[in-house]
């Protein structure tokens, strides 16, 4: 069914097709209208799970990490400061190998105050143990919820789809809702196999020695890294059953391109229309979206990059210190391939500012000016 | 189901099938729980001292044989007290601070009325030392004593000088408030006991006062039979009734015929019982009273009923004189009065207003300004004031309506039970005052027979209970709700008979009523100490029905103190 609809409905949409049993939440702007949705649907029978209102966001956490402990699926939606307080309980869920799904709106983190897009708040979280998605628009962001399930629910690890505040969140743009049938058909219900048993009680994360800790480590990262096969694979299911993809991470003009741009989320809808002027120009230009980041597509990136010459990472986020951390994934990924090509960091968008055609435009052709390496992030404003 | 043949719960994530039991979080502590019952207030005022939120948990529990034993304990006339009690109880209620008072006083006749009980449970004391007593007059305070001596073990002679038993129960409140099949069973119940009644027997003429003395002790209830007179002219003329004679004569079935005019005196319960009456024998009534609303001594929801059902009330008007007119109807000149100033028992004084007199005109005159002692029969030591006062040295004891105390129903009750105790006291040759002090239930004039029984040959008594206050509360607990409206008979087919008015709760009235109740200072199993308990250190005995701490874990956190609505769980130092 095609509807008009924002990006956080489309997400509760999907949630609700899952049939997810447990929803944990706290409310947060820009977040809380997927809150609402749901609520209103279990207000009217609509909804199959319940909501559990809880007093934070590490609360809600904590209830989804005990609920899926039972066996079920669980579902639970943050943002900015609400997702920093989860902190804590983001370890943990990953640790209990908890396939937790959360909808995570990129907002910017205090202080100062405010509550526009900004990816630093998932970005913080990069070393959870959280498998992560950006997603583009209110589309892709309810197919990932469905694709995150099918993922997190095969390799015991929770999953963390992102998308920016009000560009995505709150945006009305047609959305394709899929039949009850079909979602029924690409997700079953579970039963996980790790679940208490009344039977046999048990005490989860019992202090354990250095070397128990290790294997537990090695064990995660080893499923961590399975995931890039995993989240391939099921992606080609999604397609055949709903006809949409989106693989792990798209090139466009990548072919002939000796400059690739490099983005995440909602920027890479302005840069594919930027890109085809810059064809038009005459320029040799490609595109790069990254849609997983955690496990990060290393070797996608490096096969995608071969032969290139020069990379402009586009970060609507900024480690400081250091900068665009997307840019940062993306020279480690490509340290080890041969004749690497330059890569460029490029801050635009921060604290929800504006990435329009023109100012990637103006990103492209300064690095196709460009010929030596520069290591300090570069801050490229709207005119 | 999608089935995984993925790694064991264990291979994915550690677990510990160990218990942390062996770490003893009990050492960590300062202070423990412990539970201390107290008396609700509710119980407090009860004058017959009856443990109320225990009989009110068992209804709610459906356990209503249960929840009638408990009253019985302390009050042998469940079915008449819920119908005619004044229910000072309700006005003490805790829950009366928050919303509305819980319907205790329906509940008790709700409780006594589901249940057709056998009096099986209650049995004598074998007691050795049983001794043969006399109770004179077989109203509710001879009633009460009779059935207390009798559960003490002692063999019990009650004697009634009239025909029935029940005193004012029988001869003075009508049918349309306590029909006589609910009081019936109720004497029948206290009559299963070994209790020997001699009716028609009246002391003074068919056997003499000196007679009794052969019984080692002595309850002297004679009641309060006599009508007083309004002492005026004219007050001997024909059809002019004495509230007493009248309501006797209606419960005694007489045919009585009244005109279409009553006026009626007084304003106690006498003068609503009458003027009630008077309305179901066709008449139209008003009542005449010297004081205003707010000093009428009668129950206030007997006033309002009477109100409702059509009644009209003058007040601050005394007849001085009674006469005819010339179509032979009587002719009452009435002196207004006013307040001005307050007598010895704080009530406004009514006085007469110089020169100001009416009169009125009516077929008939009942007056009903109070009731007094018929003490012709008693020895001069006994009479003091023109009551009953047996003193504190002699084998005899008294009480009900011809002693000085309120003339209430449960009033008597009381006072039949706490000379049931003292005689029994007095056999045993132990003080009353030291074992009253043991058996109080709380710090007005109530007494437990149940701790009674429960210290008497063990000699070993238990605590007497602290009151818990509403502020001893955590109503937090609890929704405000609103009581169960009584349901009464139609008011058009309420004045065509003595059918009874109120008609009670159905078992639905009665479980949300029951479930109302704040269990001030007992348990009542609600386990908000248990789910509370961080440490999981309390549980439930659910054969005793009883709360038991681990104190091997407990950390003495006090939450469970907190937490609990009714203030029964306390929080003790360790020294």
């Amino acid at each position: 069914m095609k509807e008009f609809m924002t990006g956080n409905e489309a997400v509760a949409q999907a949630v609700k097709l899952c049939r997810t049993p447990l929803i944990a939440a706290y409310p947060i702007t820009p977040q809380t209208a997927i809150y609402e949705k749901l609520s209103d649907w279990e207000a009217s029978g609509k909804l199959e799970g319940i909501m559990m209102r809880t007093e934070s966001e590490h609360s809600a956490m904590a209830s989804c990490i005990a609920a899926s402990l039972t066996g079920v699926r669980t579902f639970t939606a943050t943002s900015s400061q609400g997702l920093a307080l989860m902190h804590e309980m983001l370890h943990f869920a990953a640790g209990c190998r908890a396939p937790v799904v959360m909808v995570n709106v990129n907002r910017l983190l205090a202080a100062p105050w405010g509550f526009w897009a900004d990816q630093l708040d998932s970005l913080s979280q990069r070393d959870t143990g959280w498998i992560q998605f950006y997603c583009e628009n209110g589309q892709e962001a309810l197919d990932s919820v469905i694709q995150a399930y099918q993922i997190a629910e095969q390799v015991y690890l929770p999953v963390m789809v992102s998308m920016e505040a009000f560009f995505v969140s709150h945006f009305m743009e047609t959305v394709y809702v899929p039949e009850q049938e079909q979602v029924d058909r690409f997700l079953p219900p579970i039963d996980l196999p790790h679940k208490f048993d009344i039977d046999k009680p048990g005490f989860l994360v019992p202090v354990v020695s250095s070397e128990l800790y290790r294997k537990y480590k090695q064990m995660a990262q080893v499923s961590m890294d399975s995931v890039k096969e995993i989240a391939v694979r099921v992606d080609q299911e999604f397609k055949k059953e709903f006809g949409r993809g989106y693989g792990i991470l798209e090139a466009m003009m990548l072919e002939d391109a000796e400059v690739v741009l490099v983005t995440a989320g909602s920027i890479t809808s302005t840069a594919r229309l930027a890109i085809k002027d810059l064809r038009k120009q005459g320029n040799k230009i490609g595109l790069l979206k990254l849609r997983l980041f955690r496990p990060f597509p290393r070797e996608g990136v490096q096969q995608a990059l071969r032969g290139k010459k020069k990379i402009a990472v586009i970060d609507r986020n900024i480690s400081l210190g250091s900068g665009g951390i997307f840019c940062q994934e993306l020279r480690a990924a490509l340290v080890h391939s041969p004749d690497h090509p330059l890569t460029f960091s490029y801050i635009a968008g921060i604290g929800g500012t504006d990435v329009t055609p023109e100012v990637i435009q103006k990103i492209a052709l300064d690095v196709i000016a460009r010929s030596e390496p520069i290591d300090q992030p570069m801050w490229i404003m709207e005119e | 189901m999608r089935k995984k043949s993925e790694p064991s719960f264990e291979f994915v994530i550690p677990i510990s099938y160990g218990s942390t039991e062996v770490i003893e979080t009990g050492k960590w502590g300062f202070q423990k729980p412990h539970t201390a019952f107290m008396t609700p207030p509710c119980q407090e005022a009860c004058p017959a001292g009856i443990n109320i939120p225990q009989f009110l948990y068992l209804s709610n529990e459906k356990r209503q044989d249960e929840a009638l034993l408990t009253i019985l304990r302390e009050n042998p006339l469940p079915g008449v007290c819920g119908r005619v009690c004044f229910h000072p109880c309700e006005a003490n209620c805790n829950r009366a601070q928050y919303d509305e008072s819980v319907s205790i006083h329906e509940m008790e006749r709700y409780v006594s009325d589901v249940r057709e009980y056998e009096i099986q449970d209650i049995q004598p004391l074998s007691n050795k030392d049983s001794r043969k007593v006399a109770v004179v007059g077989a109203g509710p305070a001879g009633l009460s004593c009779a059935y207390f001596l009798s559960i003490l073990g002692h063999q019990v002679t009650l004697l009634e000088a009239k025909k029935e038993p029940g005193g004012v129960m029988r001869w003075g409140i009508p049918e349309y408030r306590l029909p006589k099949s609910i009081l019936r069973k109720e004497i029948q119940r206290i009559l299963k006991l070994p209790i020997e009644l001699r009716t028609g027997v009246r002391v003074g003429k068919d056997i003499s006062f000196d007679e009794l003395s052969q019984f080692e002790a002595i309850f002297l209830s004679p009641g309060a039979g006599l009508n007083a007179p309004l002492s005026i002219e004219g007050e001997d003329l024909k059809r002019v009734w004495r509230g007493g004679d009248f309501l006797e004569g209606i419960n005694r079935k007489d045919k009585i015929k009244l005109g279409k005019e009553t006026l009626v005196i007084g304003g106690g319960n006498t003068a609503m019982d009458v003027a009630r009456s008077a309305l179901r024998l066709g008449s139209t009534v008003t009542v005449a009273y010297r004081r205003t609303r707010n000093e009428m001594p009668a129950i206030k929801d007997e006033i309002d009923e009477a109100e409702e059902e059509g009644i009209r009330f003058e007040f601050l008007i005394q007849p001085v004189k009674v006469s005819l007119n010339k179509k032979k109807r009587l002719r009452i000149t009435f002196q207004r009065m006013k307040l001005r100033g307050f007598d010895q028992t704080q009530r406004p004084k009514a006085i007469p207003m110089r020169g100001e007199f009416f009169t009125l005109e009516t077929d008939h005159l009942i007056t009903a300004v109070g009731e007094q002692v018929d003490l012709s029969w008693m020895p001069k030591e006994l009479i003091k004031n023109n009551l009953l006062d047996a003193g504190s040295t002699s084998k005899i004891f008294a009480g009900g309506d011809a002693v000085d105390q309120p003339r209430t129903i449960v009033t008597a009750i009381a006072s039949g039970k706490k000379a049931a105790i003292s005689m029994d006291l007095y056999l045993r040759g132990e003080d009353p005052d030291v074992i009253f002090s043991k058996i109080r239930v709380g710090n007005k004039s109530s007494l437990s027979m149940e701790t009674y029984l429960e210290g008497r040959d063990s000699g070993r008594w238990p605590e007497v209970n602290e009151v818990v206050s509403y502020q001893q509360i955590n109503t937090l607990y609890f929704e405000p709700s609103r009581r169960v409206r009584l349901r009464k008979r139609h008011p058009q087919k309420v004045l065509k008979d003595f059918s009874e008015v109120n008609l009670g709760y159905n078992s639905e009235e009665a479980m949300l009523s029951a479930s109302r109740c704040f269990f001030c200072g007992t348990c009542n199993n609600c386990y908000n100490c248990y789910y509370f308990c961080p440490e999981g250190a309390i549980s439930f005995d659910p054969v005793q029905g009883t709360r038991v701490v681990d104190f091997i874990h407990c950390k003495g956190c006090g939450t469970c103190a907190k937490a609990c609505p009714r203030n029964v769980v306390k929080m003790e130092a360790l020294s």
